[in-house]
């Protein structure tokens, strides 16, 4: 029974994107294996521009998008801004070098953040309590 | 219970006599061949290890702050670093990628468009005194980064043959660790190097003209001997192309790359054994593979900097204990040169704090442990003399299947290394969450009373504005026609095999910036291909 209904789901998006224009990969690595271990489909972006983000979320038609920070907050809040704009109701959560200043920022926004050393089965669980009922 | 080293070397409850290598030499001294016990004589007691922190932020003015901040604080070389946006992408401040995330311009390096950026950052310091790594760690900013710091020089009409320091120029950081989004293919920046090294041998004869930085392999997930493995695989593509070239003399080329950059971590005796494996490798390499007997070659001399990976979030006062546990099998491994990551290094770039914080550590240790008297006070240990010999091996191993692989830069074409180093990060991560692997304060001791929150550095407002205007100056009241022609020198150097940088050295006096050189790259080498998806 359970087999026959995995079968016919098809499992939830994730898009995975950089913020900024630094291509440390090892964090998204791990993170987007972890992800797609636990049965999501993961959509890679690499160093996107807030634009290429909203477009990438938009023509997926993903059910979550994890932002891989590495650069300052104000690029993450254009990008927010501009997913509200193009009225994109897709939850967001956020990993990388966060400072724990950031982390409180993010969380009034409503954005989970999973700083360096953060344990991969919580970003798992994150990922499957963010798309509940989108699939 | 089995217990192994971080690279997967079992290890015994205890070594004897029985455990040293066949080729063990009891009476070997350091700075004697094969110099796995030192490159020099004396080590710390004739010269103490120079004290490099990475350094720079902001704007030009801000950098230079803080390099003096770390001079007057006990540095004894400086760093400059460039922000990663426009520097590692050769990319001017107006370019849309950077437009498009503008606030991030400055938090990782000053930003420096040109040769006035490096007068402004250089201001006062007597460049002269110092051994410097003025910029370009990345291969595609090589070029521009040695081009201004000796125009600066010149400027000051200091002798180049004089001057001491490293460009870097490494591989490892933007083919293999991080990728940038364009860059020039990695044979061109091959190139690059080779001609860089033709130029110093020449001009700059105390320069290192490029330092293989394995660190950033092993920080991207090569594990002790692949690191080892990878280094020298790559040191043979420098050694093979310019003896094909047939300019230099083998030794003299030797000796200039003969300056590398480490990774220490958190496995302590590996990480020592590691160093010591290294200059033993290096003296069979050049003696054995390109006959070379030039003592001054075949001395292996070593920066390490603490990993950054291993320096966590949580709870990062203890940071300050790892940095000095990774200095001291620095220490204990025969370094010259050293940096001690930042307690704050997982949050960000170092704060004014944890950047003195890892100078005194560097300082405790040369002033206050006296492990400074005794030359490779760990030699002939069971242990040691064991471990290295088996790291040895097994690095040859990984380098003799770079060879199979057709060299180093084939394995970062083909994404050959790329898989290596990200197996391995899975199974440390993995390692980590079922429990084989202890961290304090990530997977264990995670209670803590912290005395404060760290937040890191605080970023400099208004750098990408500065900046902007900067390029507006520096094109209005340039000699246009000199930077026009310059550029149109650099680009024939290009699209012949002639060696390009003395053209790049009058480009840069003439004011050319760093987008503009940028430019020609992309139109006449293209963009290289990376073979893995970030």
């Amino acid at each position: 029974m359970q087999k026959n209904m995995e079968e016919q789901t098809p499992p939830a998006k994730i898009l995975l994107a950089k913020t900024a224009l630094d291509g440390h990969w090892r964090g998204i690595n791990v993170v987007g294996r972890a992800l797609r271990d636990a049965g999501f489909e993961i959509i890679l972006v690499g160093m996107a521009q807030a634009e290429e983000i909203v477009n990438a979320a938009l023509t997926e038609d993903v059910d979550l998008i994890g932002l891989n920070m590495g650069g300052r907050i104000e690029v993450v809040e254009r990008i927010l801004e501009q997913l509200a704009a193009a009225e994109l109701d897709v939850p967001v959560f956020a990993g990388g070098t966060i400072s724990p200043k950031n982390c409180r920022l993010l969380a009034e926004k409503g954005i989970e953040t999973f700083p360096p050393g953060s344990s991969l089965h919580d970003i798992v669980a994150a990922a499957e309590r963010l798309t509940k009922g989108t699939f | 219970m089995t217990r192994q080293t971080s690279s997967g070397i079992p290890l015994k409850p205890v070594y004897t006599a029985t455990d040293l290598p066949a080729d063990h030499l009891p009476e070997t001294v350091p700075g004697s061949a094969p110099f796995t016990r030192g490159a020099y004589p004396g080590m710390y007691r004739t010269k103490p290890w120079r004290i490099f922190q990475l350094s720079g932020y902001g704007n030009p003015e801000d950098e230079r702050e803080r390099i003096k901040f770390l001079l007057e604080h006990g540095e004894t070389g400086f760093i400059m670093e460039h922000d990663r946006n426009t520097a590692d992408h050769l990319y001017n401040v107006d370019h849309p990628e950077v437009v498009a995330r503008h606030e991030d311009v400055g938090l990782s390096g000053a930003v420096i468009l040109g040769v006035r950026d490096y007068e402004t950052i250089l201001d006062g310091i007597p460049i002269e005194q110092y051994y410097c790594h003025p910029g370009g760690a990345v291969v595609q900013h090589g070029p521009f980064a040695l081009a201004c710091y000796w125009t600066v020089a010149q400027r000051r009409n200091l002798d180049l043959k004089k001057l001491a320091g490293t460009g870097q120029s490494d591989f490892f950081l933007t083919y293999l660790g991080c990728i940038t989004k364009q860059q020039v293919p990695a044979r061109v920046g091959l190139r690059f190097n080779c001609d860089i090294i033709e130029h110093c041998a020449q001009h700059m004869p105390r320069w290192v003209p490029v330092s293989i930085a394995a660190y950033n392999g092993a920080d991207t997930g090569l594990n002790a001997f692949q690191e080892l493995g990878a280094l020298f695989a790559n040191a043979v593509e420098y050694l093979d192309v310019v003896k094909a070239r047939g300019n230099l003399d083998l030794a003299q080329l030797a000796q200039g790359i003969g300056g590398v950059n480490f990774r220490v971590s958190m496995d302590f005796f590996e990480d020592i054994c590691k160093l010591r494996a290294a200059r033993k490798m290096w003296h069979r390499l050049l003696t054995e593979r390109y006959g070379i007997t030039d003592e001054r070659a075949l001395r292996l001399r070593i920066h390490v900097v603490t990993a950054g990976s291993a320096m966590t979030y949580q709870q990062p006062l203890n940071n300050i204990a790892r940095g000095t546990l990774m200095a001291l099998a620095s220490v204990l491994g025969g370094v010259q040169s050293l940096g001690v990551s930042g307690y704050d290094e997982a949050i960000s770039i170092p704060s004014e704090h944890a950047h003195q914080m890892s100078v005194r550590i560097q300082q405790i240790l040369q002033h206050e442990t006296n492990i400074t008297a005794v030359a490779d006070p760990l030699g002939g240990s069971y242990f040691i003399e064991s471990l290295t010999a088996e790291l040895e091996e097994r690095a040859w191993d990984f380098f003799n299947q770079i060879q199979d692989e057709g060299g180093f830069i084939n394995t970062l074409d083909s994404g050959w290394l790329h898989q290596h180093a990200s197996q391995n990060q899975i199974e440390q991560e993995m390692a980590l969450w079922d429990g084989r692997k202890s961290v304090v304060g990530v997977n264990m001791a995670q209670e803590s009373i912290e005395p404060l929150e760290i937040n890191g550095h605080e970023p400099v407002e208004g750098v990408w504005e500065n900046a902007m205007a900067r390029l507006e100056t520096i094109k209005r009241s340039r000699d246009q026609k000199a930077a026009s022609q310059a550029l149109r020198d650099l680009e024939q150097a290009c699209r012949t095999d002639k060696n390009i940088m003395p053209v790049m050295g009058t480009a840069v006096a003439a004011d050319v910036t760093l987008g503009e050189i940028g430019d020609v790259f992309r139109e006449v080498f293209g963009d290289w291909n990376p073979p893995i998806q970030l």
